[in-house]
């Protein structure tokens, strides 16, 4: 027994010691120096300059639209591929090729990947010739620099994430479920709806979850397809820490960011499982 | 607070002693930048200087402000001996106190460097500049076939939504508007004639980083811009459609420095390091790799590289803008601020 509990303690150990390291250790720094002024006193004001201030407000807004946008997305289309690979793809051999060629993209840096969405979103870019020589638009539309811009390309950096958890919970399911349900007279969309589709809700918020904090706190994506014009809170964070060097206001708007994100996840789970009473 | 500062320390300590020990005397670490920068710098001055002095050089790559961070960490026991700042982070590594004074008689090269390229603090000498470099008017010669000769040409409705200028996170975005400010009559009091044109100008991208505008120049999704004479030569010289020109109004520029670190282990090495930097031969090595401006008199040049220095064909070094970085920092919030709200929305 106590060999046993000597040995989970020496596996916990590292991981503990890295997330320590890693994780907690800068976020005591960032949160500490949100906390102080420029001599090391505690103050608030860092925090009442972003909150008192309509401005921020709207970043604020700008910041978790896109992450909510981006989740809805990335759900609404992630499903039906998940469907498409799980339960349609018949040759396991055709199934893996999809698999790969939906997370081979993930091999790629953010930075390259966001960069050829600026050459395909841009004035002369493939999306923009294409409509044009289509006839559906005269001139070349505005989607760099744009919310559409950056909602395209974080969805396209994200969209595997969904797919992933929303496919491992599809393939999960017992058939019997399903065939019990059709057995006692539900048509097949009543059985989506009432047995197929909440026994993949976990995997639904699993993979928003992912997503969300991932497109909330995306600076690559943004700061690319934004072109400058769209701001973030990220992009602001990255500005305080990298060339304003004031890294009270910037801890202040990272630990925003933190709670916010924190907060609407907590919302939505409390949300959903009172629903699901 | 203090225990942040003692747990930074801590690791700092722990990272230093894993870093690799050269005994001293025999190699010196030089922090310097990375991809091309850093590739002409170890061709021009690191390995004349190997061969010159048989002392090994360790680069140690990364932006100017990491440097500065990294400096700042190791303030106890540094591991670097020179370090390559930009123009504005280098007050701010002066202001931090982490440089030693350079003893200029010490360097026999230095007698050949410009006025402007010499900064004096409180301690005496605290950077020479390595080369300067400016950002001036960049266009696509395919698109516009008559070279634009005015800042003005970037309010060109032909052009609109093709346009590009430094957004503030990069580290020309804040000189820029002090630069346009200057330029339409405005005082370092009062921004709002450069805010109130820049708020007309039809952009497709601020950039952040310079290599976000050459890639936009490079697809053809902007035809006009400001950018850096080395980016836009670089792009130039790939044979791309790009020109670069120096507009009457004139182009601001800023420079590369070379540091002493205060504390270096290798004191006497880094002050021959800095004079192989500012020898002629170096100097027109890295005007010919990478079109930075001699800050060095009696370089000789040749004739297709001279008209690609910061300051166009026919100008010198005194024809650049240089403006005073501790104002332009002074200034660095409240211009990012101003930017966010009237601009970046």
């Amino acid at each position: 027994m106590i060999n046993s509990r000597s040995t989970v303690a020496a596996l916990v150990f590292l991981p503990l010691l890295f997330f320590t390291a890693f994780f907690l250790v800068p976020l005591t720094v960032v949160a500490t120096a949100s906390f102080t002024n420029g001599d090391g006193v505690p103050t608030l004001a860092n925090y009442a300059r972003i909150l008192l201030d309509t401005y921020h407000w709207s970043v604020i807004a700008t910041t978790f639209r896109l992450g909510i946008v981006t989740t809805l997305i990335c759900i609404l289309i992630g499903y039906p591929l998940a469907w498409y690979l799980v339960r349609i793809v018949k040759f396991r051999s055709w199934r893996r090729l999809c698999v790969i060629l939906l997370i081979l993209p993930l091999f790629t840096s953010n930075i390259v990947r966001s960069f050829g969405w600026m050459v395909l979103l841009g004035r002369n870019g493939l999306v923009n010739e294409t409509l044009q020589m289509a006839g559906l638009t005269e001139r070349p539309l505005r989607l760099l620099g744009t919310e559409t811009g950056i909602l395209i390309g974080l969805v396209y950096i994200l969209l595997p994430f969904v797919v992933l958890t929303i496919g491992n919970a599809l393939a999960k399911i017992d058939h019997s479920l399903e065939q019990a349900s059709a057995d006692l007279g539900a048509s097949p969309a009543a059985t989506f709806w009432r047995v197929t589709f909440p026994l993949t809700a976990p995997g639904i918020a699993a993979g928003a979850i992912i997503v969300f904090a991932l497109a909330v706190s995306a600076y690559v994506t943004p700061a690319l397809l934004s072109g400058g014009r769209v701001t973030v809170l990220a992009v602001l964070v990255f500005q305080q820490y990298s060339s304003v060097f004031d890294f009270h206001y910037g801890g202040a708007l990272a630990v925003t960011l933190l709670v916010f994100t924190m907060a609407i996840i907590g919302i939505s789970s409390l949300v959903s499982r009172l629903g699901a009473r | 607070m203090k225990s942040t500062a003692l747990i930074l320390s801590a690791s700092a300590i722990a990272l230093s002693a894993m870093a690799p020990a050269h005994a001293q005397g025999d190699s010196i670490t030089v922090a310097w930048y990375g991809g091309n920068w850093g590739d002409a710098f170890q061709a021009c001055i690191g390995t004349p200087f190997t061969e010159a002095t048989g002392i090994k050089v360790v680069p140690d790559i990364g932006t100017s402000t990491t440097t500065l961070a990294k400096l700042q960490q190791q303030a106890g026991a540094p591991t670097l001996d020179v370090a390559f700042l930009d123009g504005g982070i280098s007050e701010l590594a002066e202001e931090a106190g982490v440089l030693a004074p350079i003893d200029l008689k010490a360097i026999p090269n230095a007698a050949n460097l410009a006025d402007a390229a010499v900064y004096e603090g409180d301690n005496g000498v605290y950077a020479v500049s390595g080369g300067f470099y400016s950002l001036g008017l960049t266009y696509n010669t395919q698109e516009i076939s008559k070279p634009p000769a005015s800042w003005e040409d970037l309010w060109n409705d032909d052009y609109a939504f093709a346009v590009t200028i430094p957004s503030p996170s990069n580290s020309s975005g804040i000189p820029f508007i002090f630069f346009l400010n200057q330029m339409l009559g405005g005082t370092s009091d009062d921004f709002s004639p450069a805010f109130e044109k820049l708020k007309s100008l039809d952009a497709a991208l601020y950039f952040d980083s310079s290599g976000a505008a050459s890639n936009a120049f490079q697809s053809g999704e902007i035809i006009i811009g400001a950018h850096f004479n080395v980016g836009a030569w670089g792009l130039a010289d790939a044979g791309l459609p790009i020109g670069f020109v120096v507009p009457k109004e004139g182009v601001w520029a800023t420079d590369a420095r070379l540091h002493l670190v205060k504390g270096g282990p290798n004191p006497e090495a880094a002050a021959k390091f800095l004079d192989t930097a500012l020898s002629a031969e170096a100097a027109s090595c890295l005007a010919a790799n990478l079109y930075l401006g001699p800050a060095v008199k009696n370089v000789e040049v040749p004739e297709e590289v001279a008209g690609k220095l910061p300051w166009g064909e026919s100008g010198s070094v005194d024809d650049l803008l240089l403006f005073d970085w501790n104002e332009v920092n002074a200034k660095r919030a409240e211009l990012t601020d101003m930017w966010n709200r009237e601009l970046a929305r």
